[in-house]
């Protein structure tokens, strides 16, 4: 199976530690990533849409065609760059007008926006073209006693017209991949909250993230999983502003899911990158080299 | 009894996502699971969709605009029963805000960032060199002059 990997802006600079998790893992699962050149950035679904939506269309199509012209599938990696993508390619493949619009501005670099590819979020892949079952084969160490919360957030699921995963109310998608690999998961009252990043307010953003490490935290959760970098800049980095504001102590570890799956396919913690986040992940290498000692 | 500004609603219109406002009738089934409603008193977007009917320009489209504290969560595209998606709505009120130069700052900054570079987030030293850790390739080089063609109008 082969893809176009797509890793976009904030993964690529500022959180390399998912990209090596996504390539190493993936390569364990018998995916095979084409890397193409052009790519910009998606552009970003909430600053540089909130300027020109047709602007944005046309970048967003730009980047589509680059994957039409080699005939892959973009495979997404973060929740921003997969709602763009998505976005982009329903409306340009369902309302020929615009379709007409974007294209006379993609002429003038000789492109041509076609409509034959598919834009998923990663998991999306692992569920449906890998399967759980082969997930579940990868794994060497299964993270028995980890308890871990999910954190969805709002773009792989909504528009759910658009995006087309699951059930946006009550999805199972992680569910499932975070049981594949033996996690334990718990389930808290914010755990549908939205991470609040876009929010151009102070105050807002940092209430919703209080209230969802608080939350969290009384879970009993070991930690928190999720599969967007930009909520993981929220809670991760986040946590550490917050604790100080309010004077309590909000941390616990964020991953992304692709290293707690290398985890359990026996990658180190310093092979999926956990040395660089903010939060200390001691505690849970520590519980999972006791369950497997 | 507020005149409606229809001015304002025909720029809305021809702006994308900014038509369906007209379907809007006011239910407020998409104020009830609104993270930034329930975070802000002052936020409600059923309101933001009658000050959108009425052509409050000013409100929505002045210095400080309620539409920057929604967290663009897309709840309310699920909620709403007549297809105003009224989360597009506000984006095509901020796209007439950058026009006006009202736009949040943060907006300006990060576009461009991405008009410079065609990213959201700067390459540094340290970038690199956490790359280079982990097995990493070189970031790709992004085409700026192809970029550029399409920033234009
Ligand atoms: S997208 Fe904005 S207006 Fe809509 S529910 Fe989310 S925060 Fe509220
Ligand atoms: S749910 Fe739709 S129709 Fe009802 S108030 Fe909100 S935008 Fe208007």
């Amino acid at each position: 199976m082969k893809y176009a990997p797509f890793f976009g802006c904030m993964i690529t600079v500022k959180y390399p530690q998912m990209e090596a998790a996504v390539r190493k893992t993936a390569q364990n699962l018998g995916m095979e990533f084409v890397d193409l050149d052009g790519f910009s950035c998606c552009p970003d679904p909430i600053y540089f849409k909130a300027t020109d939506k047709l602007v944005w269309l046309t970048i967003a199509a730009r980047n589509i065609c680059i994957a039409e012209e080699a005939g892959f599938d973009l495979v997404t990696m973060c929740s921003g760059c997969t709602a763009t993508l998505s976005e982009a390619n329903f409306h340009l493949s369902n309302e020929p007008e615009l379709k007409e619009k974007v294209n006379k501005r993609l002429k003038k670099i000789g492109k041509e926006y076609k409509g034959t590819i598919s834009v998923r979020h990663i998991v999306t892949v692992l569920r449906d073209d890998v399967g759980i079952e082969k997930v579940k084969k990868s794994v060497r160490r299964p993270l028995n006693d980890i308890k871990v919360g999910i954190h969805y957030g709002c773009h792989l699921l909504k528009p759910s017209e658009i995006m087309r995963v699951d059930d946006p109310d009550y999805p199972t998608i992680l569910e499932k991949l975070f049981s594949a690999i033996g996690a334990q998961i718990v389930h808290h009252d914010k755990q549908a909250l939205c991470c609040g990043k876009a929010c151009m307010s102070e105050e807002i953003p940092e209430r919703m993230t209080y209230d969802v490490l608080t939350s969290l935290k009384k879970s009993g959760a070991d930690c928190m999983g999720l599969i967007c970098p930009t909520c993981f800049d929220e809670f991760d980095l986040g946590q550490i502003k917050l604790s100080r504001k309010f004077n309590q102590d909000l941390t616990i570890p964020i991953l992304y899911y692709f290293q707690f799956l290398g985890l359990a396919q026996g990658l180190s913690p310093q092979e999926v990158g956990l040395h660089l986040h903010k939060t200390k992940t001691d505690e849970i290498i520590r519980k999972l080299n006791n369950s497997h000692s | 009894m507020k005149s409606i500004n229809y001015k304002f609603r025909e720029k809305l219109n021809s702006t994308i996502g900014g038509e369906a406002h007209n379907f809007c009738y006011q239910c407020g089934a998409c104020v009830g699971d609104c993270p930034a409603a329930m975070y802000s008193p002052d936020f409600n977007p059923r309101e933001i969709l009658l000050q959108a009917i009425l052509g409050d320009e000013k409100t929505l489209t002045g210095e400080n605009s309620p539409i920057w504290n929604c967290t663009n969560c897309y709840t309310c595209y699920e909620r709403c029963p007549q297809a105003v998606r009224p989360v597009e709505v506000i984006i095509a009120l901020k796209n007439i805000c950058y026009q006006k130069m009202t736009a949040a700052p943060e907006v300006r900054e990060i576009v461009d960032s991405v008009k410079a570079t065609g990213r959201t987030v700067k390459i540094t030293s340290l970038s690199d060199r956490r790359r280079k850790e982990l097995g990493l390739k070189e970031v790709k080089i992004v085409p700026m002059e192809e970029l550029r063609e399409l920033f234009e109008q």
